[in-house]
Parts: C-alpha cells; sequence; structure tokens
C-alpha cells in the first residue's frame, strides 16, 4: 500500500505564477506543468487502487455486481480507446479532465467524512485518513489542469473557451452512492472506490495524450 | 440360464456404458484475460470433458455500454480455445462479461462469468533485442545493457508509460540481483568482475499493470583484462624478485663486512707493544717482559680490585703460597693480560707449589673451592672474562680463577678455612703457617695493622699479634671503599701498595716493623704480583692496604 502521506505535495495547484515575468520568479515551462500534473495524477490512481484493493479483500463481490451505469460520472463522456482519445483534440481532452476531477472533489469529502464516521469500525485510521489525502490530492491535480489549461491558451494551443462550459448535469454524489437512508455500508464505499479507479486511470491516460500531443514528440 | 442371463446383463450394461460415453461438454472454464499493450486482448479457456462427441467452444460477451451480447470476433489469432479481441473491439474502462460455452450434438455447457475491464489485465510483452556491451573506461570496465521495447506497445503517443526491471546473475552464483531501469532502455553495470561470466534478463510493466515475462537469458563474459598485462606483470614482479634475492645473497656474504660496518665492535683495550696474541698462548718470559717493558706504571686494570695476598711461612722454606684473588668491587674494566698475569703468577705459584707437593695438594683444593666459589662473572667485560678463563683453564689445574664478585663476602664466607671474609675496610691477608702442616688453620692467621701511611707510597705496619685474627684497620684517609693492591713486598716488613689510580703511577710504600722484603726484583706494574707471590717474606699477619685516592 502506498504511503503517499510521506511523499511531497505537488505544488502546481498552489504555486504562483509569476505575473510578469519578474527577476528570481523560476516561470515553469509547458513541458515542466505537464510533468507535475501527470505525477500527481499518477499518484492519486495509485492511492485509489490501494484503497479499492484494500476494501475488496473484505468484500467478495459476485462478478456481476457491478451492473451498468454504477458509476455517477456515467454521463461524462469519454473517449474509451486511443483513438478516440486522439480524434478527441486537445480542447475536448481537456474538457474531458476538468469534467471529470471536478465530478469527483464531493464524492470523495464525502467518503472521508462517511469513513471516519462509520459506526461499524470497519475501516481503520489509515484509510480513513488516505481517503481524505486523495480528496485533497485530486482538489490539486484539478487546480493544476487549470493551469496546464491556461498555459496553453496563453501558447494559442487551447481554445480559449476550454473549461467554461456548463458541465453536464450530474446527479448529486451524495444521493448516487451514499442514497440508502440510515446507514452507508461498506459495499457503498466500495463501489464508490472502484468508479474512482477507473476515473483517475482516465485522467492519466487522458494527460499523457494531451501532453504528448501539445509538446513535440521528443518529450513522450 | 444363469449364464444367459449374466451374458444378457453384461451386454446391456456394456450397451448402456457405451451410450453413455455420448453426453454433452462438460463445462469449460474461463482461465483469463490479458492485454499487452493496452489496445487488444485475448481470453483463454479450458474446455470441459467433451463428452465423447466433438465438440465446439463460443464465447459470448457482455460490455458496459454496449448492447446485446457478442460473440467473439477471432478465435484463430491467439491459438487454441482463446479468443482475440482487436482494437475495433476493445474498449478501455468499460467492464465486460465473458463466458465460454461448449456444444456437442447432446448439449452444450456454459461456463461460469467473467468480468473484466482492461485496464486491470495489462501485461505486455518482454523487452526485445538484449543486448550486452562491455566498455571498457579507464581501466574499469562495465556492462552495457541494452534493449527495445515490445514492438506493440506505443510509447509516442503517450498512451503507455512502460517502466523496465533487470536481472543479473554471475555465472557460478545463484542469486539474481535485480536493479530498476526507469523508462530508459539502457543501463550500466559497474560492479563486474574481469574474467566472470554473467546473465542477464529484462523484463517491463506498463504504468501500474502486472509485470511482463523475463526475456531470454543474455550471457556475456567480461574478458579478463589482466591477462594482457599478466606477462609485463610476471616480468616486474621475476625482476623484483631477483633482485631482492641478489640482495640478500651479497648481504649474506658479506655480513662480516656488514658487521664491521654496522655493528662496530666495541673496541678492546690496546697496549702499545704488547700482542695479545702472545698472551693467548700462554705465559712465557717473552710476554711478561714485553709486558713488563710497555706497562710502565699503574695497571688500570687493577683499578680498585682487592687482592688478597695470603703469604704462607712454611718450615719448608719461604715459599709464599700467595693466594691471591681478585675481588673486584667495581666493574672496572679489566683487561685480559691482567688476568693473565694472575694465572701468570698463579702459574709460577703452582710451580712452586709443585715443589712442595705435600702441601700442595690441600692448598689447592682451597684455592679451588676459593676461586669456584669467586667464579661469578659480572656481565661487563665479557671479552676479558673470555681471556680470562682461558688463562685460568691453561694452569695445570691449581690455582685461581680470578672471579669478578660484587658480593664478595658470599663467596669469601665459603672459605673460611682460608680467607677471613673481607670487610669494606682495605685489607690484605696475608697468611701465615707457623707450622708446616697443610692444615689452614685459621687462628694463626695474623694480620697486621697499619699504623700510618707516609706519603710516599709507604704503609707503616704496625706489629701486633693478636690472637684472633685481627685485621689491619686501615685508616682511611680518604673515605673511599676499595683496597689498594700489594705492589711488593720488600723485605720482611714492607709491602709496598699500589695506589688505585687508573692513571697514576704512585706506589704506596708500606713499611713497618713487619715489613715484608723480596728478594726479587720489583719491576714495575704487574709484575709485582709475581714478585709478591714469590717472596712472600711476609711472617706477620695482613697488610691492609688503602685506596688513598680516588679512583673514578
Amino acid at each position: 500500500m502506498l504511503d503517499l502521506r510521506k511523499k511531497p505535495r505537488m505544488e502546481a495547484g498552489t504555486s504562483p505564477v509569476c505575473p510578469s515575468g519578474q527577476a528570481g520568479c523560476h516561470v515553469p515551462s509547458l513541458a515542466d506543468l505537464f510533468n507535475r500534473v501527470i505525477q500527481q495524477s499518477s499518484r492519486v490512481h495509485a492511492i485509489s487502487s490501494d484503497l479499492h484493493s484494500e476494501f475488496e479483500q473484505y468484500f467478495f463481490p459476485s462478478k456481476n455486481f457491478l451492473g451498468k451505469g454504477k458509476c455517477h460520472t456515467y454521463g461524462i463522456m469519454t473517449p474509451a480507446d486511443k483513438e478516440n482519445a486522439q480524434r478527441l483534440g486537445r480542447d475536448q481532452l481537456t474538457e474531458v479532465i476538468l469534467r471529470l476531477l471536478g465530478a469527483w472533489e464531493d464524492p470523495l469529502s464525502q467518503l472521508y467524512h462517511s469513513m471516519s464516521q462509520d459506526q461499524n469500525q470497519d475501516f481503520n485510521h489509515y484509510s480513513s485518513n488516505k481517503a481524505l489525502e486523495i480528496s485533497d490530492m485530486v482538489h490539486e491535480l484539478r487546480d493544476g489542469v487549470t493551469k496546464v489549461a491556461e498555459k496553453m491558451k496563453l501558447l494559442g494551443v487551447l481554445g480559449n473557451y476550454v473549461g467554461y462550459t456548463i458541465p453536464e448535469t450530474l446527479p448529486p454524489s451524495s444521493a448516487f452512492y451514499f442514497n440508502k437512508k440510515g446507514e452507508v455500508t461498506s459495499m457503498d464505499h466500495l463501489v464508490l472506490l472502484y468508479c474512482f479507479r477507473r476515473d483517475s486511470n482516465k485522467v492519466k491516460n487522458y494527460l499523457r495524450i494531451l501532453k504528448c500531443t501539445t509538446l513535440p514528440v521528443l518529450d513522450c | 440360464m444363469r449364464r444367459d442371463l449374466r451374458l444378457a446383463l453384461l451386454l446391456l450394461l456394456s450397451a448402456a456404458l457405451e451410450s453413455n460415453s455420448m453426453s454433452p461438454p462438460g463445462k469449460p472454464v474461463l482461465l483469463g484475460c490479458r492485454s499487452p499493450e493496452k489496445e487488444t486482448f485475448t481470453c483463454w479457456w479450458e474446455p470441459g470433458p467433451d463428452g465423447g462427441l466433438p465438440t465446439t467452444h463460443r464465447l459470448y460477451y457482455e460490455r458496459e455500454r454496449l448492447e446485446g451480447i457478442h460473440e467473439c470476433p477471432d478465435y484463430q489469432s491467439a491459438g487454441k480455445n482463446s479468443c482475440f479481441f482487436d482494437k475495433n473491439h476493445t474498449s478501455i474502462w468499460v467492464d465486460y462479461f465473458l463466458t465460454v460455452v461448449a456444444f456437442n450434438d447432446l448439449g452444450n455447457a456454459t461456463s461460469d462469468p467473467l468480468k473484466m475491464d482492461v485496464m486491470e489485465i495489462v501485461k505486455p510483452d518482454p523487452p526485445e533485442n538484449v543486448t550486452l556491451l562491455v566498455k571498457d573506461i579507464e581501466d574499469s570496465p562495465h556492462l552495457h545493457v541494452g534493449w527495445q521495447r515490445p514492438q506493440n506497445t506505443d510509447t509516442e503517443s503517450g498512451w503507455v508509460t512502460i517502466k523496465y526491471k533487470l536481472r543479473v546473475k554471475q555465472e557460478n552464483n545463484k542469486k539474481w540481483k535485480e536493479y530498476m531501469s526507469g523508462t530508459q532502455t539502457h543501463f550500466s553495470l559497474y560492479s563486474v568482475s574481469p574474467g566472470v561470466e554473467y546473465s542477464v534478463q529484462v523484463r517491463c510493466r506498463l504504468d501500474h499493470g502486472f509485470w511482463s515475462e523475463w526475456s531470454n537469458t543474455s550471457h556475456v563474459k567480461i574478458p579478463d583484462y589482466l591477462q594482457d598485462k599478466r606477462p609485463f606483470g610476471i616480468l616486474v614482479s621475476t625482476l623484483c624478485v631477483i633482485t631482492f634475492i641478489a640482495t640478500m645473497c651479497i648481504l649474506v656474504m658479506k655480513r662480516k663486512y656488514l658487521k664491521k660496518c654496522f655493528l662496530p665492535p666495541v673496541p678492546g683495550p690496546k697496549i702499545t707493544g704488547v700482542d695479545f696474541t702472545l698472551l693467548k698462548s700462554g705465559p712465557t718470559e717473552d710476554a711478561i717482559n714485553s709486558l713488563n717493558q710497555n706497562f710502565p706504571l699503574m695497571v688500570a686494570w687493577k683499578d680498585q680490585m682487592e687482592d688478597y695476598l695470603i703469604v704462607t711461612e712454611n718450615d719448608i722454606g719461604l715459599e709464599p703460597h700467595p693466594f691471591i684473588s681478585q675481588k673486584r668491587k667495581n666493574r672496572s674494566m679489566f683487561s685480559s693480560s691482567g688476568f693473565c698475569f694472575h694465572s701468570e703468577i698463579q702459574s709460577q705459584d703452582s710451580r712452586l707449589s709443585l715443589n712442595e707437593q705435600e702441601k700442595a695438594g690441600k692448598r689447592n683444593h682451597e684455592i679451588q673451592q676459593f676461586v669456584k666459589s669467586n667464579k661469578s662473572l659480572s656481565g661487563t667485560s665479557l671479552s676479558n672474562i673470555e681471556q680470562t678463563q682461558q688463562c685460568s683453564h691453561k694452569q695445570q689445574g691449581t690455582i685461581i680463577n680470578f672471579g669478578i664478585t660484587e658480593a664478595t663476602q658470599q663467596s669469601r664466607s665459603h672459605h673460611d678455612n682460608t680467607v677471613k671474609p673481607l670487610t669494606d675496610s682495605g685489607y690484605v691477608d696475608i697468611r701465615r703457617h707457623e707450622e708446616n702442616t697443610e692444615e689452614v688453620d685459621v687462628k694463626t692467621l695474623q694480620y697486621s695493622r697499619v699504623k700510618e701511611m707516609n706519603s710516599d707510597n709507604t704503609l707503616i705496619l704496625e706489629k701486633e699479634n693478636v690472637s684472633r685474627p685481627g685485621y689491619m684497620d686501615v685508616q682511611r684517609q680518604e673515605n673511599t671503599e676499595g683496597y689498594s693492591r700489594v705492589k711488593e713486598v720488600e723485605g720482611d716488613s714492607m709491602i709496598i701498595v699500589q695506589k688505585q689510580i687508573l692513571s697514576s703511577d704512585t706506589y704506596y710504600k708500606e713499611t713497618g716493623n713487619n715489613s715484608i722484603d723480596c728478594d726479587l726484583q720489583m719491576p714495575r706494574g704487574l709484575t709485582g704480583f709475581s714478585k709478591v707471590g714469590v717472596c712472600a717474606e711476609l711472617d706477620s699477619g695482613y697488610v691492609d692496604t688503602i685506596p688513598v685516592t680516588h679512583l673514578m
């Protein structure tokens, strides 16, 4: 199980961008920004995988437990393979990424609260701390991708309206995953983690494709 | 009857068995699926018992975001009992539900469903073209391992990120050592030993998927660089060995010379005009004469020696048998010649004593006893001791070896018969036999006391006939220990005492009522002893000698 608490946090989301190129202020290049963001997304995926496998060992879900449409981000259209992702183009790809990241901020914080308040004491402290960490990381990642988008817009490789489109309406995640009144079971957590693991993998892949389509091929 | 029934039963059973061998197929088992590059995937299954009839297997799947049940698009490409999904049929991040159905004429059988997501089944092919190069940089070899990514993976578009790992093993060792390579397709191993064969394997994985199988083993043997330099090394080492051996031989052969150079011997005393080799052969007249000539004055070796001069009288004649012993208080040097002289004296004495055989026996025995007890040599003058012993051994076994003793009293005490134990006052014991007996009676020893000492070298003796074996108390003019040697005895009551100065030539002559007179000549130097030994006219007791001056 990765212990991401020991790793330094990515600061791409919080480091100030030099407004006018002041002396002594190092302006990160687009490649640097991409690298940071991709590293962060890789870490997020790693934690989500760990959390999921941790939950999964306590449960033996049937092969068919996850039917269609179990994840709340089902409504977000995402490319399902390489060709489709490449065909999507930079603008839309960036949009998808931002949308996905935006969709998960809430559910993850709810997950943490749910885990820390769990009456059944199914989760140890370690897992609930991980949940908290993941929600912070996703937040930072989203800020980082926003900055990348800004940079790309400055460079003229991205459309100016990216990130401003009205997101598709999603069912409130609290109702989606924790729709049972009263008790929140571990199964709900497992489903959430399953869905999040998948979406974090998508984000990671999309970011890489975005980088390699934007920057020269040598960097990939 | 019964046989017929049995036969019938048997036939029925066999018919039934034959018919039972044909049955619907057994349930197949889905083994799993694998995607080598995250763009396609393959699934395998294990057929169940076929029921005796030809059975076919079909794979059906359902997919998330896809309506309906679909069949495997490709049964061939991946081999038997497999299903290959190409790019068009592969979607990532969606769930597949797979089942395999076995069909035969009698029925079918469906396997358990398998749910999978392509994201979770990624396992790449092993890396290709693993090359091993031995690179030699500044005489330290290192192994450069290079490889290529699996052909089907697409890293250019960033779709997958490959990370590599390699492991290395030495030829005799069974243990592999693993190294992470990251995303590089090469790796340098620096801890390689020449002459050893290494085996290397590489594997990879995509993102956080499964590791691939290890690549085929590549072997390489690090050339032994030392072999190139070996002849040179052998030459150098041979030369060194030869040089070393030659040096050692020279050293050994010239060791005497080297000894002389580095460890010069302590110079022995050299007395001009004296040839010590003459003395070695024993006392001869020539040697003595030469010595007499060359030793004008005091003998240095007489330094602080106390001599016992025991002169005995007997009715046979005044034939003294001086009992000379020496005691060394200090470890001062004494020459070998001195010892030889003593031996010479003793030899003379022995000659005399030989004339009186009846006396000789016991006396010599006593002397020998005395000699032996005194025969403890101090450690200093080793070379002289050697000669001393030479001198003494050359005698006819009569007399004395001069021992260098420090503890004088102990040694002397062994010989109560002969000599009184010496004190630190200077005494010269002169013994006198009153009777012509061989017994040496202590009580017959008489001592003369030195009354005074003249400015010149004379001691004036008091005549006393002390019943006890008295000592002549010596008025020491100077508060020094030691003894003065009787240089010579003159006449009846005169003893010439040697002044114990190394370099001085003065003598103290002792005169007294009981002076000892000597008929013989009195050559200077050491030979005085001989004269004393010969003449020994002293009829009184002991003559104490005083070390008049410091001798340091």
